[in-house]
Order: structure tokens, then C-alpha cells, then sequence
């Protein structure tokens, strides 16, 4: 059994490295994108979303009773109001640029962002990555406004939208700040029970360990009792 | 642990044990063999949390705000306004692998057991079809959330179906409700995908019919580490690292888009292991069809009297490697294609049909051949040793013999 195991193991550690030799260059993502969803930065992320993002992408499944409901963001009734303006309560995120005018403009429709964190590897790391990504094509081949090293072939139709790479010396930090923040904030919209999910997870699994504790202690007992 | 012993000597533990145990179980009673019972309440759970879920879902690809359908929009609505809508649809999602997890386990320890002989051939080919059963609707229930990889995993499955000559075709429409996967194709697979399980349940009541079920203390323990290892995955981590709930598949299906690594769900992967292992795609699904229905032919295959591996070396070592290749197949139907996977993915394939090869032989290798065959194998090895320095001195001898020259 052990042999086996030792095999087994040697097996993986040549097989493995074999079959990643094909994997692309990736570059190291943005790190300490916060996914303990704290009300400042959730509402920077709010922010940015919707001076920035909202301009072409929508987050459809985020409403504004959402924004109200959920106890993360903390916002009352007329906060709400204020961020809402004319629109009803049980509308999404919805940016006011049309699918037409996005072809006409970009030459595709902007992605809805709701589910945006958990529809790519990496989630919330990659947004804040790709939003802090554009550089010069060392090739010339793409031009800087659609060259980002972390999308996938490189060429991206969304054009630098924080100005990362046109910003004030000095200005980085301030920059990935508000990159993080919204890759918290999109990472909270694609899951907003996540905090619900593992809160519950807890005493789930506490009861679990308790009974399997008592169980063990009857199996053991129930053996002793097959013995004699 | 001294007030633990206490409280066991004053009773309380061994009066529940008592209370609870209506037969004595042997000490060697092995966690495996509960596998069977514990994977029937898990299907259970999936039947309960399937009708609920289905309350809420709406099978329609009709197009929503946003590159979206109805399909998808009802999910999300399950995941974010149902009262733990998320919890059902994760124990859904988890309970779906959990469930494969534990039949394949299940599957691996019959063989391991013999437990496919004697009187019981017709139970182990009722778990078969069971299997096949199970793959249908978990490839059914797979399309119903609309996203990205439902959309090609079912595209690339009733493909693999139209690659059979003259019923292909038919079958692929019928199956599609149309040319392409749209609309109509979602709601017969919900359709399908409800229906399914009321013949499953019923074959899982043929399957254990004659069986004699025992209830132990055991039992309970088993069901609540399997519930822990469940709860873990549906509290803490659902999409588990990506294999129960690709990322590809939080994005609404596009016809225009094809992702880049088309995988079906990782309990279908080691058939589509098979698949990818044959460079045409005909053989590739003669293939695929007759590593599945070759299963049903393992009663006859096996023509030991003995059930256990426990006494038959090679039967135990073919059973592990084939296991081993099934895991391998997984892993290479599962990853991006690439050069080595091709190879390591036929070389696991050969390891598959190879279990099925060796079978009818695999009694004839007992102890005590195996002890004589170890023993001349272990002579062959030292006389090899023996002869090595002669075998070396061989070529010197050649080379430095001089060379004649022409006076």
C-alpha cells in the first residue's frame, strides 16, 4: 500500500509539470482585494461603479432595493432616493448606454457586470488587475488604449477606464485603490449571500462535529459490546 | 477525557449504543460497504431539494435584458431573492458530485469485492443502468442554468450522439427539439430531467430489493462524516476550486462565443477521456459506448470461484489500475488538450480496456503461483546481475582488439 502511494505520488509529480508546460504566461495579479466586504469599501466600490463603470456596463441583478436591503452597504431610505433619482426601486444597475450604440462605439456590447467576479478565474483579483493592466505593446502592434496584459490575446475593446496608464506621477496608488475597491464591490454583487453562506456554514458544521463526535463514541461503545 | 470515560461507565453511551443497534455488526465491518445505502439518501436529498428548486427555475431561453434568458435570470433569482434559494441550489450542485462520488466509490468496491457474482449478476447490470440513468440527468440538469459551458458541454454531448451513422442525426434533433440548442431543447431537458429521477428511484428499489439491509450504529457515523464533508463544500466552498460550478458558466450562454476549454461536468470526463483519446471521432464514440456497456459483461467476465481480491494478486492489482486509469482519464478529459495529456490519456485508455482483457484470467494468478512466478523472476534478476560484468567486458573486448592493418 505504501509502494502504491509512493508510485502514485511520483507518478503525479512527473505527469504534472508535463501537462502545465503548456499553459500560458500569466502575469502576477493585483493582490489584497478585500473579500470581507467592509461599508467603506464596498461604498468606494459603489462609487466607482457607478461614476465610471455604469457609463456602458450594467450590474442588471443589483437593485436598488438590493443597495437598500443588504445591511453591508448600510445606506438608508433616502440615500437610496438620492442614488436612484427618477428610477424605480426594483431596477437593476442599468447603464443608460444602448446595445447599439455600444456596437456603434466599441464594436461590442459591454458585458453585464453582476456576475463578473465569478465568471472569470481569479475573480475579484482579476478585475482589479485588469482595470490597473494597460500598458505600452512592446510589439506596437496594439494600440495602448486596447493593450492589457492580463486579458486574454492581449487586446481588450474597453478602453482604459481609470487612466491608469495616461495618470499623474504619484497617482498610482490612489488608482489601485479604486480598482480594488470596485473588484470588492463586484465581487460582493456576484454573491451577496456569500457572508449568509458562511455565517450559517459555521453552525452547520459545528453541529456536524459534535455528532460525529457522539457517533464515534457509540461505535466505539457498540464494539466494546460485540467483543464480550 | 476522564469525565467522558465516567459518563461511559455509568451507562449513557452504551444504553444508546444498545438502544440503537438491532443487530451486531462484525468488527471488520468496512466504512466502504455503506457507500451503497448512504449514496441512496443523498439521491434522496437531491429528489428534495430538485422539487424545490424547481418551484422557482423557468425553462425558457427567451431572451432577457443583457445578453440574458429567463433560464439564467430564474437562477439568479434563486440565489439572491428565495429565502436560501443559494442553499438549495447548493446542495443541489454539491449534492449532484457528492452522489457520483459515492456510486463510483460504490462501483470500485463491488469490483474490488466481487460483489457482481454468484446470485447477484442481475443487481450489479441494475446499477449499471442505474449509472447510465444517473449520467443522463446530470447531463440534462446540466444545460438548465443557460451559462456559457451548459450551453457547449450539451452542444459537444449531442454532437458526440449525431457521430452514429444513420440514427444520429435523428437523434440529435430529437434531442435538441431543432438544429440547434435552443429554446425548445431546455424545456425537454427539464422535462427529462424530472422524469429521470422517478425511474431511478424505481430501479434503486429493484437494486436493493433482495438485499438484506442492516441498520448499525455505523451507518450513522458514515451518513454524518459524508454530511460533514457536504456541508464544507456547500457553505464554504460550492464551486470547489472550479469542478462543480465552472466560472465559465456564471456567464449567460452565447451561441457566437465558444469558451476556450470545453469540459463536460468532472463526473462525465473519464468517458470524454476516452473520447479524446481517439484521434476520429466514429471510433472515438464506438469507443466510448463500449467502455460503458462492456461493464454490464463483468459477471461473465470473471470466471473465479473466489469473490474477494483478497486471494487473487493480479485480480486486485488489475482492479486498482483500473481504477488508477479512470482517475487519469478523468483528469486528461478534463484539461486542455495538449501533446503529453494525448498520450497519457491513450496510455489510461489501454489501462481501461486492459481490466476488461485480463479478467477472465485474473484467477488463474493465486498465492502460491505468484510466490513461484516471484521466485523465478528473482533467479532471472540475480542471474542477470551474475552475467552483467561479462556483458560489460563483451564490447571492451571488441573495441580493443587491434585493428588489422594491411602490410
Amino acid at each position: 500500500m505504501k509502494r502504491l502511494v509512493f508510485t502514485l505520488l511520483v507518478l503525479a509529480g512527473v505527469i504534472w509539470p508535463l501537462t502545465n508546460a503548456s499553459a500560458a504566461f500569466d502575469p502576477e495579479p493585483v493582490p489584497d482585494v478585500d473579500l470581507s466586504f467592509d461599508r467603506i469599501t464596498l461604498r468606494a466600490g459603489l462609487e466607482v461603479f457607478t461614476d465610471v463603470c455604469m457609463g456602458c456596463h450594467s450590474a442588471k441583478f443589483v437593485t436598488y432595493q438590493n443597495l437598500l436591503d443588504y445591511q453591508e452597504f448600510g445606506f438608508s431610505r433616502e440615500e437610496i432616493d438620492v442614488l436612484r433619482g427618477e428610477r424605480r426601486l426594483l431596477t437593476g444597475l442599468i447603464s443608460t448606454l444602448t446595445a447599439d450604440m455600444a456596437k456603434l462605439y466599441y464594436g461590442r456590447v459591454p458585458p453585464d457586470l453582476s456576475l463578473m467576479a465569478r465568471a472569470r478565474d481569479g475573480g475579484g483579483a482579476y478585475i482589479a488587475s485588469l482595470l490597473t493592466g494597460y500598458e505600452h505593446d512592446p510589439a506596437r502592434r496594439i494600440p495602448d488604449e486596447a493593450y492589457n496584459i492580463y486579458f486574454p490575446g492581449r487586446r481588450i475593446a474597453m478602453p482604459d477606464p481609470l487612466n491608469w496608464l495616461g495618470h499623474k506621477p504619484g497617482d498610482e496608488g490612489a488608482i489601485l485603490e479604486k480598482a480594488r475597491a470596485v473588484a470588492s464591490f463586484l465581487a460582493f454583487a456576484a454573491e451577496p449571500r456569500r457572508a449568509e453562506r458562511r455565517r450559517i456554514g459555521f453552525w452547520v458544521m459545528g453541529y456536524l462535529l459534535i455528532l460525529v463526535a457522539v457517533l464515534y463514541l457509540l461505535v466505539r461503545e457498540d464494539d466494546k459490546a460485540s467483543e464480550v | 477525557m476522564n469525565t467522558l470515560k465516567k459518563l461511559t461507565k455509568a451507562g449513557v453511551f452504551r444504553g444508546m449504543a444498545q438502544l440503537s443497534k438491532p443487530a451486531a455488526a462484525p468488527k471488520t465491518f468496512n466504512y466502504m460497504r455503506q457507500l451503497g445505502a448512504l449514496a441512496i439518501l443523498v439521491l434522496a436529498l437531491q429528489i428534495i431539494s430538485g422539487v424545490f428548486l424547481s418551484m422557482f427555475y423557468k425553462p425558457s431561453a427567451v431572451a432577457t435584458f443583457g445578453g440574458y434568458t429567463m433560464a439564467f435570470d430564474s437562477i439568479e433569482r434563486i440565489m439572491r431573492e428565495v429565502n436560501f434559494g443559494w442553499l438549495l441550489r447548493y446542495l443541489h450542485i454539491v449534492g449532484a458530485s457528492a452522489l457520483f462520488i459515492m456510486v463510483y466509490v460504490h462501483l470500485a468496491r463491488c469490483l474490488y469485492h466481487g460483489a457482481y457474482k454468484g446470485p447477484r449478476k442481475f443487481l450489479w447490470m441494475i446499477g449499471v443502468v442505474l449509472m447510465l440513468l444517473m449520467h443522463s440527468t446530470a447531463f440534462f440538469g446540466y444545460l438548465l442554468p443557460w451559462g456559457q459551458m451548459s450551453y457547449w458541454a450539451a452542444t459537444v454531448i449531442i454532437n458526440i450522439f449525431e457521430a452514429i451513422p444513420t440514427l444520429g442525426p435523428m437523434m440529435g434533433q430529437f434531442l435538441r427539439g431543432g438544429f440547434f440548442i435552443s429554446d425548445p431543447t431546455v424545456s425537454r431537458f427539464f422535462s427529462l430531467h424530472y422524469a429521470f429521477p422517478m425511474i431511478i428511484a424505481l430501479m434503486v428499489g429493484v437494486h436493493i430489493r433482495g438485499l438484506k439491509i442492516e441498520y448499525t450504529v455505523r451507518h450513522s457515523l458514515g451518513l454524518a462524516l459524508i454530511v460533514l464533508v457536504y456541508a464544507y463544500f456547500v457553505f464554504f466552498n460550492p464551486t470547489a476550486w472550479g469542478l462543480f460550478m465552472e466560472a465559465e458558466n456564471f456567464s449567460p450562454a452565447n451561441n457566437l462565443a465558444t469558451p476556450m476549454n470545453i469540459t463536460p461536468p468532472w463526473y462525465l470526463t473519464p468517458w470524454y477521456g476516452i473520447l479524446r483519446a481517439f484521434p476520429d471521432k466514429l471510433t472515438g464514440v464506438a469507443a466510448m459506448v463500449l467502455s460503458l456497456l462492456v461493464l454490464f459483461f463483468v459477471p461473465w467476465l470473471d470466471r473465479s470461484k473466489a469473490m474477494t481480491s483478497a486471494n487473487r494478486p493480479l485480480h486486485r492489482l488489475i482492479v486498482l489500475a483500473f481504477c488508477a486509469s479512470v482517475v487519469v482519464l478523468g483528469y486528461c478529459g478534463h484539461s486542455p488538450m495538449s501533446e503529453p495529456l494525448k498520450w497519457l490519456g491513450r496510455i489510461a485508455t489501454g489501462a481501461y480496456f486492459a481490466f476488461f482483457m485480463l479478467l477472465p484470467f485474473s484467477h488463474r494468478l493465486d498465492r502460491h503461483r505468484l510466490a513461484r512466478l516471484r521466485k523465478l523472476l528473482r533467479r532471472l534478476w540475480t542471474g542477470l546481475l551474475k552475467l552483467w560484468p561479462l556483458l560489460g567486458k563483451l564490447p571492451k573486448a571488441l573495441v580493443k582488439s587491434p585493428p588489422k592493418r594491411a602490410q
